[in-house]
């Protein structure tokens, strides 16, 4: 599915580097989950972000399905981002001016169709079908991030990224949030990388990626 | 992008302006201002075009008025004693001599004040006068000083309390004579020289000299050149000959002012123009400053949805689906800033027109103050909505 080789980042500020990314090769198969865990400013994130193709690496390679990313323009980036990728974020980033069910359309609509039916499936799904109308606002943090699952879902997508999901919730809603990102890779298919502090949640995953100072430093395999 | 897409974009565009309602209508109103602006400026313009147009649509762009210098030191010497010495000018086409003043007005049924014109009977076919009752006098009662007064449609329709009243033989007291009405001429409109004929009674020089104005009665003629092109050698040979006749010896200064109609004519337009080209470019200034108030709370909207751009961009939106929402917002206050601003336009021209201010609602101007309004609307949404377009969706995302 997702295939990284020798992926660099670095920011230059005045001219001096600052690496953030030392080369890493990391693969993800169809189907698969995988944790990315890691103390702050490991690199996590902007792994998250470069393979999300919503940042660009200074150096190395990146494949999704044989499709070479790394080289595409900005305009081919947001297809990229529109069809294969759901974002799931860990404050939600739903747009405050639209109701939930416009939030879930979005990016149908930038995709070419709306996908109204599919929209209240998804919304019926993940048990927000009776707040359809309802702004962010008024919505709590379970009911955001529920929404924003159906969101990610609407192209139907083969990688779900999620940075945290369960970082700004209650363990409660947490671990609702959880049996729904994980029904994702059971029913649907869907191939998984998730940046998670909390070890619990990684062993959920087939596969524990650890980062430190930008290079992979061990990769567990849990046995499920 | 199918047309569904710019419908949807519209939507979502027009939800963003509502949801800042208030912020929205504050930019608009620039806008608004700017466009009824142009068109009011057009419609004052075209008012005053025509107001001159009509105050000297009696004239002739060959007529010069010659009379007595503005300062009194000397009492004029003009008299229709000049008459022989200005027809022989080869050049000159028509005399005609003009005795006026304000005298009480006396019929059976009113008084009044009004200007009583004593003048040649060729005065009649110099201003073209038509007549809804009667006619003009001829050579016959201006020789015999005959007691004949016509009336203009103003002084008619004031003194008798209706339009074209049937008074033909009736007697009118101007000052303290009685004259017989002989005719009343159609409503003109504009002035003739010093006089407007629709408020002036007409009476044989003669009669009007010697009964009614004296030496009280203001004089001057009109007179005009056979052609535009020899206006000027015609001023000057008048000139000449008014020297002549009133025997002023070299040195001595004119006791007479002479001035062409064409010049004054093309001078009020030019003026009127001038006022015009002085308003539109304050309607410019306006919407050149509502426009950089759309510039302006566009930069502030792109900033305070920092997030939403980020939002939008994660989730597959391309930069140019970014630009044309802000640019569609742009558009959007743009369009309401226009259709209200017409509204606005069209308001004030009725409420001018009721305060008798001369306006004329000329169609073109919604068609220029569009082209304006747009292209300044658009010209200055473009730099926000670049700005959003190409921000840095991770960094958008991250902003607070």
């Amino acid at each position: 599915m997702i295939k990284l080789k020798d992926i660099t980042k670095s920011y230059y500020i005045k001219d001096v580097e600052y690496p953030i990314l030392k080369g890493i090769d990391l693969e993800v198969k169809s189907g698969e989950f995988v944790a990315l865990m890691g103390p702050s400013g490991s690199g996590k994130s902007t792994l998250l972000n470069i393979i999300g193709a919503l940042d660009k690496p200074t150096k190395g390679q990146y494949w999704i399905n044989e499709q070479a990313v790394a080289t595409l323009d900005s305009g081919k980036l947001a297809e990229i981002r529109n069809t294969y990728i759901g974002f799931i974020f860990q404050n939600f980033q739903l747009i405050p001016t639209l109701s939930t069910f416009e939030n879930v359309l979005l990016p149908s609509f930038y995709a070419g169709q709306e996908q109204r039916d599919k929209a209240k499936e998804l919304l019926t799904r993940v048990g927000m079908a009776d707040r359809l109308e309802n702004k962010p606002n008024e919505l709590s943090g379970g009911q955001r991030q529920r929404v924003a699952i159906a969101r990610a879902l609407i192209n139907n997508p083969e990688l779900i990224l999620a940075d945290e999901p369960t970082g700004n919730l209650d363990s409660k809603n947490g671990a609702e949030i959880m049996q729904l990102i994980l029904s994702l890779q059971k029913k649907d298919k869907k191939t998984i990388l998730m940046v998670t502090h909390d070890p619990q949640i990684a062993k959920l995953a087939n596969r524990i990626v650890h980062l430190k100072d930008g290079v992979v430093v061990k990769a567990i395999k849990n046995d499920k | 992008m199918t047309s569904n897409f710019y419908l949807q974009l519209f939507r979502l565009s027009w939800k963003a302006l509502r949801a800042n309602a208030f912020r929205s209508f504050l930019t608009t109103l620039g806008i608004v201002i700017g466009a009824s602006t142009i068109v009011i400026v057009v419609g004052l313009g075209e008012g005053a075009k025509r107001d001159i147009e009509a105050q000297y649509s009696n004239m002739s762009v060959t007529t010069i008025i010659i009379n007595g210098p503005s300062t009194e030191t000397a009492p004029s010497k003009l008299s229709p004693d000049d008459i022989p010495a200005l027809t022989t000018i080869p050049t000159v086409k028509d005399v005609v001599p003009m005795l006026s003043g304000k005298v009480n007005v006396t019929t059976s049924e009113s008084t009044g004040s009004w200007t009583v014109v004593g003048t040649y009977p060729n005065f009649a076919d110099v201003a073209k006068l038509t007549y809804v009752k009667g006619g003009f006098y001829g050579q016959t009662e201006e020789d015999e000083h005959t007691k004949i007064a016509i009336l203009g449609a103003t002084v008619a329709e004031e003194l008798f309390g209706k339009r074209d009243p049937d008074v033909i033989g009736e007697t009118i007291t101007l000052g303290k004579k009685d004259f017989a009405i002989g005719g009343i001429i159609d409503y003109r409109g504009g002035s003739f020289g010093p006089i407007s004929i629709d408020e002036s009674i007409f009476t044989p020089y003669s009669a009007g000299y010697r009964y009614v104005l004296g030496k009280n009665g203001k004089f001057s003629f009109n007179v005009n050149a056979s052609d535009i092109s020899v206006l000027e050698p015609t001023m000057n040979a008048l000139a000449v000959a008014l020297r002549g006749t009133h025997n002023l010896g070299p040195g001595a200064v004119d006791d007479f002012r002479l001035r062409d109609m064409g010049a004054t004519v093309a001078s009020a337009q030019s003026s009127s123009q001038t006022m015009a080209i002085l308003l539109a470019s304050v309607g410019l200034i306006v919407l050149i400053v509502g426009g950089i108030g759309i510039m302006n709370i566009m930069y502030v909207t792109v900033s305070e949805r920092t997030r939403e751009i980020g939002i939008r961009k994660a989730i597959g939106a391309k930069d140019e689906y970014i630009m044309w929402q802000f640019l569609n917002e742009a558009f959007i206050l743009t369009s309401v800033g226009y259709l209200a601003g017409i509204v606005v336009a069209l308001a004030i021209h009725w409420l001018l027109i009721g305060m008798g201010v001369k306006i004329v609602f000329v169609p073109w101007s919604l068609i220029l103050s569009l082209v304006v309004t747009f292209a300044i609307g658009i010209f200055f949404g473009y730099a926000p909505a670049r700005k959003a377009a190409s921000l840095d969706p991770i960094e958008a995302l991250r902003y607070e």
